[in-house]
């Protein structure tokens, strides 16, 4: 279970820089400073706009934001119907995938310093493994001097395989 | 409320004289996005619709929605300023124009607005009326292939033509280049409040206000006058004698 991945899908580690790049920490806490952005502008669009809410599927404020880029447009729209599935997933918690993401990023944009949030991919091949994860005492991004980020993980695995033929693969 | 055009003194056939060749790589830069991407907040040159629209959100705290005005939007692109005023301030009367260079962006805002009460479009590089008040967002930011020196220029006509088409105030936002620094990479211009704060307290004696912090790396002006309708002694066009 999980996102199931074409040999052609090579963009995707793009589309987790796009969410990345705009969820990541900023280079600055100084609004006049030109390196101001990042987790504090998207703060920013939640309190004025409230871009996340409750009811509102993550895939349509990422939409929104426009994190299917625009460099290509069949994957871009792959991504969203990728995305737009999330409700179907499990998480970690009682919630379905999709409401996981959201209510974490609500609660997260709502703090005075919220953390910087990384996406990423867990293979979903391994059992007990195609749910989304959050969780926030991560470090996913170990090189950077940085405090902790709010990390989503998508269960992933290649279209062509399954939980069984992954398990008999040894993965 | 507006002034009718035909009231409006000849300001000066040369008024984008020394500015022409600008004005043309503005147009050519912005009318090549709106063809490539179409009239959505890309088209414009922002990332996204909510970056776009929480600018508006500062500009529009120049005005006072609690009784009718008229608005000249500068750089109004394909006019997108409309669906945030439907949206968020769908009961105020507002008498609305918005102006571009560019031509392709003005027949994108006509078309998507055809039949619209009290909402037009003029192509060009100033307002032909005056309003209550102006707004322009992002048209200080892309600097196209000009020296400092000349976009600074641009950047001071343009302020004069908004103070001087506008009866209350304007409002204009600016990329951030930092406290004492700037931000000239990448045809970006990139300024700091005191400069253009300074500017128009100076050239037309206004009350200012700079908002920032609200998560873009830039910064909004207000400028309103002193007393409504009233030249100052430096600018002296005569238009809203």
């Amino acid at each position: 279970m999980g996102i199931g991945v074409r040999a052609e899908d090579i963009y995707i580690p793009t589309f987790l820089d796009l969410f990345n790049l705009r969820f990541g920490h900023s280079l600055s806490r100084d609004p006049a400073s030109p390196n101001y952005g990042g987790i504090a502008e998207i703060a920013a669009l939640q309190r004025e706009f409230q871009i996340f809410r409750g009811g509102r599927p993550f895939v349509e404020t990422a939409r929104l934001l426009g994190l299917g880029g625009i460099a290509n447009d069949p994957a871009k729209n792959w991504w969203f119907e990728q995305l737009a599935k999330l409700p179907h997933f499990a998480s970690d918690t009682s919630e379905n995938g999709d409401e996981r993401i959201v209510n974490a990023l609500i609660a997260n944009l709502a703090r005075d310093q919220p953390l910087p949030c990384s996406m990423r991919a867990h293979d979903g091949r391994e059992m007990d493994a195609s749910r989304v994860i959050v969780s926030e005492n991560a470090t996913p991004l170990f090189f950077f001097d940085y405090r902790n980020y709010l990390t989503i993980s998508l269960p992933m695995r290649p279209s062509t395989g399954s939980a069984t033929q992954a398990g008999s693969s040894g993965h | 409320m507006a002034t009718d055009p035909a009231e409006l003194p000849v300001v000066g056939t040369d008024h984008d004289a020394g500015f022409g060749s600008v004005y043309s790589a503005v147009d050519a830069y912005y009318s090549k996005r709106i063809t490539e991407f179409g009239p959505i907040p890309l088209g414009v040159d922002w990332t996204c619709l909510p970056t776009q629209q929480m600018r508006f959100v500062q500009l529009l705290k120049l005005c006072d929605f609690g009784s009718p005005f008229s608005l000249n939007d500068l750089g109004c692109g394909y006019g997108a300023l409309i669906d945030y005023l439907d949206w968020r301030h769908d009961n105020a009367e507002i008498d609305y124009l918005g102006v571009d260079l560019s031509d392709t962006m003005i027949r994108a805002a006509r078309d998507l607005r055809q039949d619209r009460r009290k909402i037009s479009f003029e192509v060009g590089t100033r307002s032909p009326r005056v309003a209550d008040y102006s707004v322009a967002s992002g048209v200080f930011n892309i600097q196209v292939h000009e020296s400092r020196e000349v976009w600074e220029s641009l950047v001071a006509r343009t302020l004069e033509d908004l103070y001087g088409t506008s009866r209350l105030g304007f409002a204009v936002n600016f990329v951030t280049a930092g406290r004492g620094g700037t931000l000239d990479s990448h045809g970006l211009y990139g300024t700091d409040p005191p400069k253009w704060e300074d500017y128009c307290h100076s050239a037309f004696g206004a009350k200012t206000r700079v908002i920032d912090g609200y998560g873009l790396s830039e910064f909004t002006l207000l400028a309103w006058r002193r007393e409504p309708g009233t030249l100052s002694a430096r600018t002296g066009s005569g238009l809203l004698q």
